[in-house]
């Protein structure tokens, strides 16, 4: 069954991002939130075509390295000193803090 | 010394090697030539003149280093790669006015080398897309046909390096983005094997996929950027210190003893005629000079869209999430609480298909979706990799079309990104599985448009691959100089 336009926008949701405005004429054929919403179903509809593959006790694989690496000495290192870069690029700091709008 | 932005990047280094020309010259003429194609081809995003030419001082000045091997010389990096001091958008308006506080290892291990980073080259936004067309800033024409994109998402790059604005450029290849615009624009690129070299400082968009690489007009080019950015970096676990070859000197495999296979799914594709017709032409060329070549299967192949693009698409919506308007980046203004903060500053500085796929990534990773997608996604890869691995054995190599199409028209598929991911199928198995593979150009369709073979390789044989293409760019035709662009 294909996504319906309250599973796409609770994704859109998730995606922390906002859905298109819709106009305020009723025409169907301009909705933009319904052309976002058929495009994306038919999107995800296509990925069904996994469900051909054979995969019964086939291990994921989710890096293609073939050697791993070892991991390296944990041993902190004190040549970052770049606070003030760093906060150089916000777009609003207080002081040495970023800022953000209240939370509640 | 008016036309020494036509040099290879070989040529360039013996000639400043030999004292025929200073890379004060060498870099004034590729700027001159940057200036001259720009308002035609567009392929760059930023151009740094001044500080080209001040480091191009300072290597005349420093005189010839074998430490230093590409001393002097001119090269772009694609907008991904951070470069301190620089800006570094990754095509997207939400990193417009980001200045990188550090330098990507592989462009940092270029200027090393004694590189001159002449420009920064356009992408599709997070180097999202195979056109350049999803980049916010500006339109990459493609130097062959003004009216065609340049492929992508590294089309700057292949742009910048067959209009000649620089011998050699850098990419990344996530899903194809060096193989398919070096093949669409008529030149060559390399992408390693993940692994072989550092993703450190590069914007990261699917992080089991990206790699970078280098793209040029000669193999030997190619390996003289790998062997300058290959091999292990403190500051990504995913660099390999596997060992490293003399990529800088390939010689020229004997084509009488190469076994080519050719994946009976890759050559059945729906392709057009004047890339058809040339494919045939490369494979009697290849046969005639003794290539042996024998099909293979590659049966998994018709599921690598959906394993790619579920899996990248997950990767980058994990990876995007840093965009959020509070450390660095755009901010939308006026907003009263954070979750509209967020919300709205992607919104706002975020291209449509980069939040599609953000949004498709977010999908396949939610509860109630994870298993049906992500996790088999993620087991169909491995038999994909099974698959290559099988492909592989009794050849040397693996040989396949990069494109089905030649270089389309701005907007022929602007309506419809199902089919444009589809036509990702070609270049999306060597990221899924890992493996390095290289493109190189077969000639062009008879409009004029350039057609390209990849060679596909098994892990970290990089130098088996500049062998092979550095004798097959002398059976195959070369797609010659673009039309007039200055």
């Amino acid at each position: 069954m294909p996504l319906d336009e309250k599973a796409v926008l609770a994704v859109v949701g998730l995606a922390r991002l906002e859905p298109p405005e819709r106009p305020e004429s009723d025409s169907a054929a301009a909705d933009p939130v319904a052309a976002m919403v058929s495009e994306f179903a038919k999107i995800v509809d296509y990925m069904a075509i996994l469900n051909e593959a054979e995969t019964e006790g086939v291990e994921p694989m989710y890096s293609p390295m073939i050697e791993p690496q070892p991991p390296r000495p944990d041993e902190p290192r004190r040549d970052a000193g770049k606070a003030d870069d760093i906060l150089g690029q916000a777009p609003e700091r207080v002081g040495r803090y970023f800022s953000v709008p209240r939370i509640f | 010394m008016s036309e020494l932005f036509r040099l290879t990047l070989a040529e360039a280094a013996a000639g400043l090697a030999a004292k025929k020309f200073t890379s004060v010259e060498l870099t004034a003429s590729s700027l001159a030539r940057i200036k001259a194609t720009e308002p035609r081809v567009g392929a760059c995003l930023a151009v740094l003149e001044e500080r080209a030419m001040g480091e191009a001082a300072a290597a005349d000045k420093s005189g010839p280093d074998p430490a230093r091997p590409l001393r002097g010389l001119p090269v772009t990096v694609k907008d991904v790669f951070c470069l301190k001091g620089a800006p570094t958008t990754a095509g997207s308006r939400i990193l417009e006015n980001y200045r990188p506080v550090f330098e990507a290892t592989v462009v940092a291990r270029l200027r090393e080398a004694g590189a001159v980073v002449v420009a920064k080259t356009n992408c599709d936004e997070f180097a999202m897309g195979s056109s350049t067309e999803f980049s916010a800033f500006k339109t990459t024409r493609n130097p062959r046909d003004l009216s065609r994109v340049p492929g992508g998402s590294s089309g700057g790059a292949a742009a910048s390096v067959v209009s000649l604005q620089a011998a050699a450029a850098l990419g990344t290849d996530t899903g194809g983005s060096i193989r398919q615009p070096a093949a669409l624009c008529g030149c060559l690129g390399l992408k390693p094997t993940y692994g072989r070299v550092s993703r450190y400082g590069i914007v990261a968009y699917g992080s089991s996929f990206d790699q970078a690489g280098p793209l040029a007009r000669s193999s030997a080019d190619l390996g003289l950027i790998l062997s300058a950015v290959a091999g292990p970096d403190g500051l990504d676990s995913t660099a390999s210190d596997h060992p490293l070859d003399d990529y800088a000197n390939a010689v020229p495999a004997d084509l009488k003893k190469l076994t080519l296979g050719l994946p009976e799914e890759l050559w059945s594709a729906d392709f057009d005629g004047g890339v058809a017709r040339r494919l045939d032409e490369a494979r009697k060329l290849l046969t005639g000079a003794g290539v042996r070549l024998r099909p293979v299967s590659l049966p998994n192949l018709r599921f690598s869209v959906a394993v790619y693009y579920i899996l990248a698409a997950a990767e980058a919506s994990t990876n995007l999430a840093r965009y959020d308007g509070v450390r660095y980046g755009y901010r939308a203004g006026g907003d009263p609480e954070l979750l509209s903060l967020y919300r709205n500053s992607r919104t706002q500085a975020m291209g449509e298909e980069v939040r599609r796929r953000i949004m498709l990534g977010t999908f396949v990773l939610s509860s109630g979706y994870y298993d049906a997608y992500f996790r088999k996604a993620a087991q169909v890869r491995r038999l994909i990799a099974e698959d290559y691995r099988r492909a592989l054995e009794g050849c040397d190599f693996l040989l396949a079309p990069v494109s089905s199409i030649p270089a389309w028209p701005f907007g022929a598929f602007a309506a419809d990104p199902l089919t444009v991911y589809q036509l990702d199928m070609m270049t999306l198995p060597l990221n899924i599985v890992g493996a390095p593979g290289l493109a190189l150009p077969a000639g062009l369709t008879p409009g004029g448009l350039p057609v390209g073979l990849q060679l596909m390789g098994r892990h970290f044989d990089e130098l088996g691959l500049l062998s092979a293409a550095g004798a097959m760019e002398r059976v195959l035709p070369s797609p010659g100089d673009p039309p007039a662009l200055g």
